[in-house]
């Protein structure tokens, strides 16, 4: 009844775009400039370099521009068609004590919306040698585990859930179309806008199977020329080097969008009391000592080229890219299996193509990709390294004592998506969506002749269809979307079968799973909103999971789709205090019912991973965000998350009862937080340029490797309590085009894990330029 | 700690059920009497797992609970908050001897000397590889004597058998090398570790083992299972022969970490725990004899007629010897609840279920879970049934009768009981 009484026809309007630029007087950008129309009723802001985008409907509009140590502009103008407008603003003679920013950026706007949502601005960070692993990390309901230095493996959990049960995406497409080598540690900061983390309930157009929730890297996309370019260095030989720009044809529609960023580290921080044999003594010893085989080495380069706002496209690129990654591995799941020459190599290559094109009160995107990955592991030294960088002849290779090694994967990714929007009227739309990925697992070995080849192919399709209604001014907002699942697998590989599986499973099956949600918004007044959202979300297995990663992750064939019924409450607002004072919050508590949640597993024996199903799990908890911002100056942010995740399979699969029934799940971060502190100093000596200090600290409890409930306490494994400050320091001139920062990172220099005994860098210091024309 | 009078003081030598044989004397090879274990002070170790049946790298929550009786009359034993957690340092395939685990740890890197004491594992002495490297879990062992314990296992390519010699006493390496047996034609990969026992009675090391295809699950065993019989002392192959019958070893890839399938009876004779494989693939058990002074099989000679497959044998005395079996009929994955405790007469020939009060003792599950232990005329066996609570039953061998034991709590997988001596 209520989609029935919702669906009223009312006269439709077309929907425009207003995109522009606002510079000062000496045609230098003005960042984040607020853009408020028809008194707040539509907002925008200007990225940092200027630029405004905002969609609005047919008709007349006031809009009033404002930013700090600027006169306040106001115009007006009639939408009646795409609309392109430069505004310049005026420098305020007094000096404006601060301005009553209204503006809300896009990223804003979504999490004000009516899922579950935090987005990651990227300007303010721009500057810093930070990766995206890092910005996310600092966000409320969200942690990243890594297992060591620059390019080591990492888990993200949101909400509580498995960093697995999260899907990446660059601009709605899934990120491996990239390539296995390109993730959140090394996509270039300079060419991403925000990122959009959605915890629990995902927006069907990602067609994505996510049951956490989702990454959505949303890149910068300005219409101007310009180059953007970095390079930093720090700490344990790190160097990063960034470039990418855009450059449009004089004449023509055609736009050209280079991007090329290389990392390096050789990650040889020190271990702390590490075990060494002594001779002298004659047993084991601890001490501390320098990794010694961490190389990484990653490389990516895109160039994309297209036209916007042709008669047949709204936009229109095709795009190749090329990854590349190098890894010397130091240690096994623990850092008690050392290694000294084993490596781990990947190239990827992608050709895409992505349309956007819409007609009227329809909209319509497509994305093709093909990516070829290749993967390789090399394991062919017979030797036992120590961590003193001595080694001994081995019986067998170095990773798991058996024949030396180099196991090759080849997985082929093709990757399909299409979508189509119709708006009904301005209060209901329709969105349909489809999403083809199709992963193969061709896996030889060039040195093990007894490694038995494979071919293992996955193909998942996602059907979604989505009803979106809009009502009392867009005070109310909320979203139905029912979602299939076609998960096929064809599985050829029979080696390890007790530890895969493979011996278990239906080697080739197709199965069809539900999903269906619902999310809606209500925004009282500004101080006060709510929203809330459910959804029964189907997971399927990643090829991480399933398959293994060759190195350190053993697959698991016989492993079942996550089922989940996601429950998500949030409350949010803005207060202002005078003109200078503004205070906004966040809390929002979530549910999660997990049927056969999959979790990573270390088995300390093999030193290896592996990813389980728990039966049943229960996950509730709560985040919250609370941030104070001052005359634009001064920025306080503090977060919080809580989660208590308990296994809920009362018996075990052969009917006798389960002893970790009602038991918190182990190995999982639960409690952590984080504050953040930044002060910008403006026209220290030069005019319009900016010194920013910042401080962050991080605090993780500590939490069990195995189930808490057994075993003496005394005898436990554990993952530490983690105490990481931050700080760092930047200064930016001649408006923003030169950029110099100084960091240093866990300046305390404490022991950090986030996993069971693999230690994470300690104390480490950075110094990045950064100069962007345009 | 309880004191048990020995009724055969005599006998100053141990042997566990694990495949583990002692002797008087460090210097002496050991003597391996027909008289079961007589022990003074002791204690069990119950090991148990908390997600599923360990064994077969399965990566499980492993905890050790020490406990000084298993009689009825204790409180049900329970693991909450009570326990070691070992999965950090120790494999549950291990080697126990005395008051000593001897393994390679998860470290991989080392062989170790542990005991595990106060809810803690204490590392008595480490000693880093040196030529000879093992894998956690992946091999096999045999005592000479007290203090002289020889490693032996496939190398990483499975292409040699490597040994190691080791003084348990400080983890020293007395000797390593490899075993002089040629790969047998048409083989490419040694089995992971074969089977490795000791008689003391004629002074030899008798090593089992087999050669297969290359690839590792569709890998076909090309020749019947190979007995090598080597000196101690100098490790020289003297004999490399091929058993008379078509069959394998029981166990093949962790030695005799947590199951037995061997031991040798009080007249000297060596029995070895082997399986066949029918036409259709069924697999069927057989027990075959090395006669004392011999080293080739009895031919006519099989202890286990039974259908099914045998898992683990502990020799009890008296030519009986209490055996975990599967009834293959009924299921067998590690998990299935086919599985079943026998005495077996090594003179008759005979299988004898083990039943209480009349009744079948139930189906326990868990292939690599075989929870043995003798000590004392007493067989200490652990039933993990199906709907019911891990419950310890004691089988007197002296009286052929089987009494309660201890229960365990619902909820835990039932694993290994392990007789560990007090440390004087």
């Amino acid at each position: 009844m209520l989609f029935l009484s919702h669906l009223c026809l009312q006269a439709a309007k077309p929907v425009y775009t207003l995109y522009g630029r606002v510079t000062n007087a000496s045609n230098e950008p003005v960042s984040y400039a607020a853009l408020s129309f028809n008194d707040g009723k539509f907002v925008t802001t200007t990225d940092v370099d200027g630029l405004f985008q905002i969609k609005l409907e047919r008709g007349v509009y006031t809009c009033k521009t404002s930013a700090f140590s600027y006169q306040a502009y106001e115009f007006t103008l009639d939408m009646a068609k795409d609309t392109d407008y430069n505004i310049e603003l005026k420098e305020d003679a007094v000096q404006l004590q601060g301005v009553n920013v209204i503006g809300k950026s896009i990223g804003k706007q979504l999490e004000e919306g009516a899922f579950s949502v935090n987005a990651v601005e990227i300007a303010p960070n721009l500057n810093k040698m930070v990766t995206l692993n890092g910005l996310i990390d600092r966000t409320a309901g969200v942690k990243v585990r890594r297992e060591g230095g620059a390019g080591s493996d990492f888990d993200l959990t949101i909400n509580g859930m498995s960093g697995n049960s999260i899907r990446y995406f660059i601009d709605g497409v899934p990120l491996e179309t990239k390539g296995t080598g390109l993730t959140l540690d090394n996509v270039p900061l300079n060419t991403v806008e925000r990122v959009e983390l959605y915890k629990g309930v995902v927006p069907s157009y990602l067609g994505s199977d996510a049951l956490g929730g989702a990454v959505n890297i949303v890149t910068r996309k300005k219409r101007q020329n310009f180059l953007d370019a970095s390079y930093g260095i720090a700490s344990f030989h790190t160097h990063s080097g960034d470039i990418t720009g855009q450059y449009y044809v004089p004449g023509s529609a055609i736009v050209i969008q280079p991007t090329f960023s290389v990392n390096y580290s050789r990650n040889d921080y020190t271990m702390k009391g590490v075990e060494v044999w002594s001779e002298e003594q004659d047993r084991y010893i601890f001490t501390d000592k320098k990794r010694f085989h961490d190389d990484y080495f990653s490389l990516f380069g895109q160039i994309e080229a297209g036209v916007n706002d042709v008669k047949w496209a709204d936009r229109f690129f095709v795009g190749v890219s090329y990854n590349k990654l190098d890894k010397d591995i130091q240690t096994g799941a623990m850092q008690n299996k050392v290694y000294g020459e084993a490596s781990r190599h990947s190239s990827s290559f992608n050709v895409s193509a992505h349309y956007n094109k819409r007609w009227d009160r329809v909209a319509s995107r497509l994305t093709l990709s093909h990516t070829w990955d290749h993967s390789e592991t090399v394991d062919t030294a017979c030797r036992k390294y120590s961590w003193d960088g001595t080694w001994m002849p081995s019986s067998g290779n170095e990773m798991n004592n058996r024949a030396r090694t180099i196991r090759v994967y080849k997985r082929p990714l093709t990757v399909l998506n299409a979508g189509i929007d119709y708006e009904l009227n301005e209060h209901n739309s329709f969105a349909f969506n489809y999403m083809l990925n199709r992963r193969g697992n061709d896996r030889y070995d060039e040195a093990d002749r007894n490694f038995e080849p494979s071919n293992d192919v996955v193909t998942k399709q996602i059907f979604s269809l989505t009803y979106s209604q809009s009502f009392f001014d867009r005070k109310w907002q909320t979203s139905y979307f029912i979602k299939d699942y076609i998960n096929s697998l064809s599985i050829k590989q029979t080696d390890d079968f007790t530890i895969t599986g493979s011996n278990e499973i239906d080697r080739d099956k197709t199965k069809s799973y539900w999903g269906a949600g619902i999310g809606s918004r209500y925004l009282f007044c500004k101080p006060l909103a709510l929203k809330g959202s459910y959804e029964h979300s189907v997971r399927l297995p990643l090829s991480r999971e399933l398959l293994g990663n060759g190195t350190t992750v053993y697959p698991n064939l016989s492993l079942n789709p996550e089922k989940s019924n996601n429950f998500n409450l949030g409350i949010f607002g803005s207060c202002y205090f005078g003109e200078v004072n503004r205070l906004s919050y966040e809390a929002n508590g979530f549910i999660r019912h997990v049927d056969n949640y999959i979790r990573a597993t270390v088995s300390e024996r093999e030193g290896m991973m592996q990813y389980v199903n728990e039966p049943a799990i229960d996950i509730k908890g709560f985040d919250m965000e609370l941030s104070y911002i001052w005359n634009s100056s001064l920025q306080i942010t503090v977060n919080g998350s809580w989660s208590d995740a308990r296994d809920l399979k009362k018996y075990k699969t052969d009917g006798n009862p389960s002893a970790t029934y009602k038991n918190r799940v182990p190995n999982r971060p639960w409690f952590f937080g984080n504050i953040d502190a930044s002060y910008i100093f403006r026209d220290i000596v030069l005019k319009s340029d900016r010194l920013r200090i910042s401080a962050e600290y991080q605090y993780i409890h500590w939490y069990f490797l195995n189930w808490e409930a057994y075993g003496a306490v005394s005898s436990k494994a554990r993952i530490p309590t983690q105490n990481i400050t931050n700080l760092s320091l930047s200064y930016s001139w001649h408006s923003d085009r030169y950029n110099l920062s100084l960091e240093c990172n866990n300046i305390f220099d404490r022991l950090a894990y986030d996993n069971y005994m693999l230690q994470k860098p300690g104390r480490s210091f950075g110094v990045k330029f950064r100069i962007f024309i345009n | 700690m309880r004191k048990f009078k020995s009724l055969f003081a005599s006998f100053m030598a141990l042997f566990f059920a694990f495949g583990m044989a002692s002797c008087s004397n460090n210097d002496e090879p050991d003597q391996k009497p027909d008289d079961p274990t007589i022990i003074q002070d002791y204690h069990f170790d119950l090991w148990v797992a908390l997600d599923r049946h360990g064994g077969m790298g399965r990566d499980v929550q492993t905890l050790v609970r020490s406990l000084n009786s298993l009689e009825a009359d204790q409180p049900e034993i329970t693991f909450q908050g009570a326990g070691t957690e070992v999965n950090s340092i120790l494999s549950l395939e291990t080697i126990l001897k005395g008051a000593y685990y001897y393994q390679v740890p998860v470290s991989g890197d080392r062989f170790a000397k542990y005991i595990i004491k106060d809810n803690k594992v204490e590392v008595i002495k480490e000693r880093r590889f040196q030529k000879n490297t093992y894998s956690t879990r992946k091999y096999t062992h045999a005592w000479i004597n007290d203090n002289t314990l020889v490693i032996m296992a496939a190398n990483g390519d499975a292409s040699q058998i490597i040994w190691t010699k080791l003084n348990a006493e400080d983890m020293t390496i007395i000797s390593e090398g490899t075993l002089d047996v040629k790969m047998p034609e048409g083989g490419e990969l040694f089995t992971t570790s074969g089977i490795l026992t000791y008689r003391a009675s004629d002074n030899k090391l008798f090593y089992f083992y087999y050669a297969k295809t290359g690839k590792a699950f569709g890998g076909k065993r090309v020749t019947p299972m190979m007995t090598a019989v080597i000196n101690p002392a100098t490790m020289a192959v003297e004999s490399d022969t091929p058993c008379f019958l078509d069959c394998e070893m029981v166990g093949t890839a962790y030695g005799e970490l947590l199951q037995s399938t061997t031991f040798i009876d009080g007249n000297n004779n060596l029995y070895i725990a082997c399986v066949t494989d029918d036409a259709e693939g069924n697999e069927h058990s057989h027990l075959l004899k090395i006669p004392a002074n011999s080293t080739s099989f009895d031919k006519d000679y099989d202890g286990f007629t039974a259908e099914g497959k045998l898992i683990s044998v502990m020799y009890v005395g008296n030519n009986k010897a209490v055996a975990y079996a599967r009834e293959d009929k009924i299921g067998t994955k590690i998990d299935d609840f086919s599985h079943y405790y026998t005495v077996l007469d090594v003179v008759a020939k005979t299988s004898t279920p083990i039943t209480y009060n009349g009744q079948d003792l139930g189906y326990s599950s868990g292939r690599f879970s075989s929870r043995m232990a003798y000590v004392n005329h007493k067989a200490y066996i652990g039933v993990d049934a199906q709907g019911k609570s891990p419950q310890i039953y004691i089988y007197d061998v002296e009286k052929n009768q089987t009494s309660l034991g201890a229960t365990m709590s619902s909820g835990y997988y039932f694993e290994q009981i392990r007789v560990v001596e007090d440390v004087k």
